[in-house]
């Protein structure tokens, strides 16, 4: 899938990937990657500078951590960030199903 | 430093084209590294041999001028926000100086305003509103960038470009300010030297020195890190 058409859910994605607890960089990656599976392969380098933006934006904390002989920056959600991911999924499912609705084969009209 | 000069060669040509604030560059490459570290171990994993994993993991995370590019509104953001709560952490100790000196020099207990003052320079009645208005324009442009790059950008989502546009005129504005208050003290010092307490005046006159040649730099980073955003 194009990076452009995920664009504007790539942060509700990168929230959705540290719900269950905190992940560093390539690990979110590899949960985009196999969650979505494998399409959504998005160049692993722009994952970072969006994890940077949610951070200052507070949704997210980043933190460098010790973690198998390497160093590595580790990201948590924050509460503004579980609370701005829960308003997400919400949105999305409306939208989704009002996508979905439309998109159905419309019924073909009786025959006389 | 990794030992893996692929990796290193990646880190330099994206750090070739990432302006902004010395210490956040740093911490970004950091984690650039680490990153392409996990990735060649992730290669290595499904079998790939050597420079093959590492080749492999260059080409995951993408073209290193395009990975800077990426952080580039970033940046300018952080380079914003720091200038901005620079100013914000020495304008008031500048004021508090030059208030200071004013108090020592027995200014406030005469009973003109100070263009009235016997021996006072013909601008020095235009330099008080001019001070005034600086002041209300550095407040205003500080207060503005130090929301749009922090948290607050969730709910004013501002373009990195005002952002930076914001802190360089606090900047600059800072430096008129500075520049129009050491204006009006050396026309005092020309006009009617003995009027003034030195110590006070001299420590009021260095912090505003100082902060008018530090405001100058950061506002022309702020300029100059704009400069880049596409």
């Amino acid at each position: 899938m194009r990076a452009e058409t995920l664009k504007g859910h790539l942060d509700g994605l990168l929230l959705s990937s540290l719900e269950a607890g905190p992940r560093h960089g390539y690990a979110i990656m590899e949960a985009l990657r196999s969650g979505s599976g494998g399409q959504f392969d998005l160049p692993t380098g722009t994952v970072y500078p969006a994890l940077r933006r949610l951070e200052r934006a507070g949704l997210i904390e980043g933190t460098w951590s010790q973690e198998g002989g390497r160093q590595r920056r580790v990201y948590e959600l924050t509460s503004a960030g579980r609370r701005t991911l829960t308003a997400e999924r919400g949105s999305w499912q409306q939208f989704s199903a009002a996508v979905t609705a439309l998109l159905q084969p419309a019924p073909r009209p009786a025959t006389p | 430093m990794t030992g893996n000069p692929a990796v290193e060669a990646y880190l330099h040509a994206a750090a070739d084209s990432m302006p902004g604030p010395r210490r956040e560059r740093s911490d970004i490459l950091a984690e650039l590294r680490s990153g392409l570290l996990d990735a060649i171990d992730a290669h290595r994993a499904t079998g790939l041999q050597g420079h093959a994993a590492t080749e492999a993991a260059i080409t995951e995370f993408g073209n290193p001028r395009q990975v800077a590019s990426a952080f580039r509104p970033h940046l300018a953001m952080i380079q914003a926000r720091h200038t901005a709560v620079a100013l914000t952490a020495t304008g008031p100790l500048v004021g508090l100086l030059w208030a200071a000196a004013a108090v020592a020099s027995h200014i406030t207990l005469r009973h003109a305003p100070p263009w009235q003052w016997p021996g006072a320079p013909p601008l020095s009645a235009a330099a008080f509103p001019a001070i005034a208005a600086a002041l209300l324009i550095l407040i205003t442009s500080t207060v503005i960038t130090i929301a749009a790059t922090g948290k607050l950008s969730r709910w004013l989502p501002a373009s990195p470009r005002i952002a930076a546009a914001a802190a360089a005129t606090a900047g600059f504005t800072a430096v008129a300010a500075d520049l129009a208050i050491l204006a009006l003290l050396a026309s005092q010092l020309a006009s009617a030297p003995g009027t003034l307490d030195p110590i006070p005046v001299a420590a009021a006159t260095t912090a505003s020195l100082t902060r008018l040649t530090l405001a100058r730099r950061a506002a022309r980073s702020c300029l100059a890190v704009r400069a880049t955003l596409t």
